[in-house]
């Protein structure tokens, strides 16, 4: 697993890592943001709000795997995917900082609440 | 890359601020009509309100997504070899990549290319030749 003579044999570009999470990060918050206005819009309350997040989170993940990650990997020719652009694809890519930019998503979830239901 | 990227998220935002008006203004209705208690006009939302709500975020995630700065390669070979492709296409290409990779922030080029391409050393006797024709012709700028 996460091994230092594997890191040796086959190094990582730190500069590339960190462009990645934050071009990552930047979709995340932005989408993040846009969802609580969904969730908002459509009045969901508690559980079903937590859950229209969740969902939007995996929604945006397979987007970003299918528009960004899957054809330039095959562009450069290698079969591994995502682990191309990230260290552990699992966590990077798939469960990310959804707990983090959940702020966001209730910060505009109630903004949007109140306004639409005054 | 930019163009249909710019214009999702235009169209996007556009029919996510007609389902907002449209939904502030179901409520209004709904309240003003009706003195009902609030918790029946939740689930009275109009369907097509709720799908042009779930399209426009689709269409604004799609747009988003498209439009993020391209990812880099982590693996140091794939990267080392993506970098060295770069400083053998032509000028206009080359051109075109340090604009986007300017644009996204990021290192331009080989960065150990200060290794590869240094300049030779000075040839000092035909310097001190040339000189020498120089002062013979009796040193006069030409």
């Amino acid at each position: 697993m996460i091994d230092e003579r594997e890191l040796a044999i086959n190094p990582i570009v730190q500069d590339s890592v960190r462009h990645n999470a934050q071009t990552l990060s930047n979709i995340r918050a932005l989408t993040a943001s846009l969802f609580g206005v969904g969730a908002g819009i459509l009045g969901l309350e508690s559980y079903p709000g937590f859950a229209f997040y969740l969902l939007g989170t995996f929604v945006v993940s397979s987007l970003i795997y299918l528009l960004r990650v899957a054809p330039e990997s095959q562009s450069t020719g290698s079969k591994d995917g995502a682990n191309l652009y990230f260290y552990r694809p699992m966590m990077d890519l798939w469960v990310g900082d959804s707990v983090g930019n959940m702020m966001g998503f209730v910060l505009t979830w109630t903004l949007f609440y109140g306004l639409v239901r005054a | 890359m930019g163009l249909l990227s710019n214009s999702l998220n235009l169209t996007g935002v556009i029919f996510l601020t007609h389902a907002v008006y449209s939904a502030y203004e179901h409520s209004l209705l709904t309240s003003s009509s009706s003195s009902s208690s609030s918790s029946g006009e939740i689930t009275s939302l109009p369907l097509d309100i709720t799908i042009e709500t779930l399209l426009s975020l689709l269409v604004l995630c799609t747009g988003i997504v498209i439009g993020a700065p391209s990812l880099r390669p982590i693996q140091w070979a794939v990267w080392a070899s993506s970098v060295e492709k770069e400083d053998h296409v032509s000028l206009e290409q080359r051109r075109a990549l340090v604009e986007e990779k300017v644009r996204a922030g990021g290192t331009v080029g080989n960065p150990f290319a200060v290794l590869d391409q240094r300049n030779g050393f000075l040839d000092i006797r035909a310097k001190r030749r040339e000189f020498a024709d120089w002062v013979r012709e009796g040193g006069a700028a030409k």
